[in-house]
């Protein structure tokens, strides 16, 4: 939670500040709606955030923030700066230091029906990244391929908030720093790429990342993913390739481009499941050319529980895991 | 003797008085064209580096005299540290605690406070259009300060030690 109130005007930062230690080390999500109630959103549930800093069920008792505040908070999640988040802009939310995404909502403005960027921006969707070190470990077995000491093709899906991206960064950091993972076959650390393009993975600051991506990994920092993976295979030769979110036309020729060039990749894509994911045409195409060879269907339960289920290219289940969603001492608290 | 002493003290001290109200009307048009140069600047880090502001004002101080620089620091420091200030209240409170201090006068400090409410707060285009706005009317307060300037930068040199030789005479 910390490194997120820098980012707060003073009037709500007070209200977070003064929020129960438990439920502050649990938030996920903030949620700033100008003239509406500051709802929060923590172990998986919403609530909302009184002038007291009391928790509410109600929507009426909450804090309403004013104009002033997003204002502010605009100013401040820009770094005073906002001529720097032109393309964040457009696209609809920007990532500041420490990788936590801010989705935006406002009045768009078009330019030849084009969205140019938001302007009078009214909702702030603040969502907190955290890093668990060791959540891919159970996974890492489960789609490395022995004989080619290296992972398979690996597509991770899952709906938002499930922590796909979490998961990828660990894997990332696993594959790059090799030696004991309790994974056969796998000693030397791998040249690991990641194409960033929203920032999130390894959250770079000024090209360094701030997360640990593992020692021989590159990070290309806010580089659109089809030209990054191209620029990557070009310039940086890695053995595996990590990309988030893909499902453009354009990602599936880099992926066919990363596959002749001996390339490992690791992606994801949102989506309930496998069959949810089939449904777009791209994605279909590329799980019918078998492109991948382990799909990885990530899923939590409202325990907090979260499920990994992987399937390889000919839908064969080739695994299941389960396992509490780790509080301590794993994760580092935000 | 002791009165020759004070005769002279006094012409010393008109002469001084007069020279330093001279060089505020020379400084006073110097100032607006650093400011010019600073502010064209800055909409350069903008529109085309990509600078974020509290850098772009940092580096920018290094090119001004001791006082506009200091103002500039003072803005750049608290966005630079993530005090939780936003630019305009760090600009504003800026220009305030360094006014006296530079030989603006209140115009510019007017053209200053106006910036203050979209320092930052829009797209590359709006910003070069609020900082052209700010160095037009600089440029035109500029027009104003070189007319002053030439008006009555030697008069106040001379009025300075005509007043100190005319209490002199007074004393007499």
């Amino acid at each position: 939670m910390k490194p997120i109130l820098s980012f707060l005007p003073a009037t709500i930062r007070g209200m977070i500040d003064k929020l129960p230690g438990h439920t502050a080390a649990a938030v996920e999500e903030l949620r700033i709606r100008e003239a509406r109630s500051l709802e929060i959103v923590a172990g998986g549930e919403s609530r909302f955030v009184a002038p007291d800093g009391t928790l509410a069920d109600d929507p009426r008792a909450g804090y309403k923030p004013t104009r002033d505040d997003c204002l502010k908070l605009i100013d401040l999640l820009t770094n005073h700066s906002l001529y720097t988040f032109e393309e964040e802009l457009r696209r609809g939310y920007i990532t500041v230091a420490g990788g936590h995404r801010v989705g935006l909502a406002g009045k768009t403005v078009l330019e030849r029906g084009e969205v140019k960027h938001i302007r009078d921006v009214a909702s702030f969707n603040i969502r907190i990244a955290r890093e668990l070190i060791g959540v891919g470990r159970p996974l890492l077995p489960a789609i490395w391929d022995e004989a080619a000491g290296n992972v398979h093709q690996t597509l991770i899906v899952s709906p938002p908030r499930q922590g796909k991206t979490t998961l990828v960064r660990d894997l990332a950091r696993l594959a790059s720093a090799g030696g004991d993972t309790g994974t056969a076959g796998m000693r030397a650390g791998l040249r690991v790429g990641i194409v960033d393009e929203r920032s999130e993975i390894a959250a770079c600051v000024k090209g360094v990342p701030t997360f640990d991506v593992g020692p021989r990994t590159d990070v290309l920092d806010g580089c659109p993913k089809a030209e990054g993976m191209m620029m990557m295979i070009r310039s940086m030769s890695p053995d595996v390739l990590v990309v988030d979110e893909i499902g453009r036309p354009e990602d599936a020729a880099a992926l066919q481009e990363a596959l002749h060039a001996g390339v490992r990749v690791v992606a994801t894509a949102h989506g309930r499941g496998v069959e949810d994911v089939r449904e777009r045409p791209v994605m279909r195409r590329l799980l019918e050319e078998r492109m991948f060879s382990r799909i990885v269907e990530l899923s939590r339960s409202r325990r907090g529980e979260s499920r990994c289920i992987v399937w390889d290219a000919s839908g064969r289940k080739m695994a299941e895991l389960a396992q509490e969603r780790r509080r301590e001492p794993g994760m580092v608290p935000c | 003797m002791l009165k020759l002493i004070g005769a002279v003290l006094v012409v010393l001290a008109g002469t001084m008085f007069g020279f330093a109200k001279a060089s505020a009307y020379a400084r006073r048009p110097r100032q607006i064209r650093q400011l010019i140069a600073a502010f064209q600047r800055l909409e350069t880090e903008m529109t085309y580096g990509f600078t974020p502001l509290g850098e772009a004002l940092l580096h920018i101080s290094g090119q001004l005299e001791p006082q506009l620089a200091a103002m500039f620091r003072r803005a750049a420091e608290p966005l630079n540290a993530m005090t939780g200030v936003t630019a305009a209240e760090s600009w504003r409170e800026a220009v305030d605690a360094c006014w006296k201090q530079t030989a603006l006068s209140s115009n510019e400090r007017e053209i200053l406070s106006q910036l203050s409410f979209t320092l930052g707060t829009s797209d590359r285009e709006d910003q070069a259009k609020h900082l052209r706005l700010a160095v037009d009317m600089l440029k035109a307060e500029e027009e104003n300060a070189r007319d002053e300037q030439r008006r009555y930068e030697k008069m106040w040199r001379s009025l300075g030690v005509l007043a100190g030789a005319f209490v002199v005479i007074l004393m007499y």
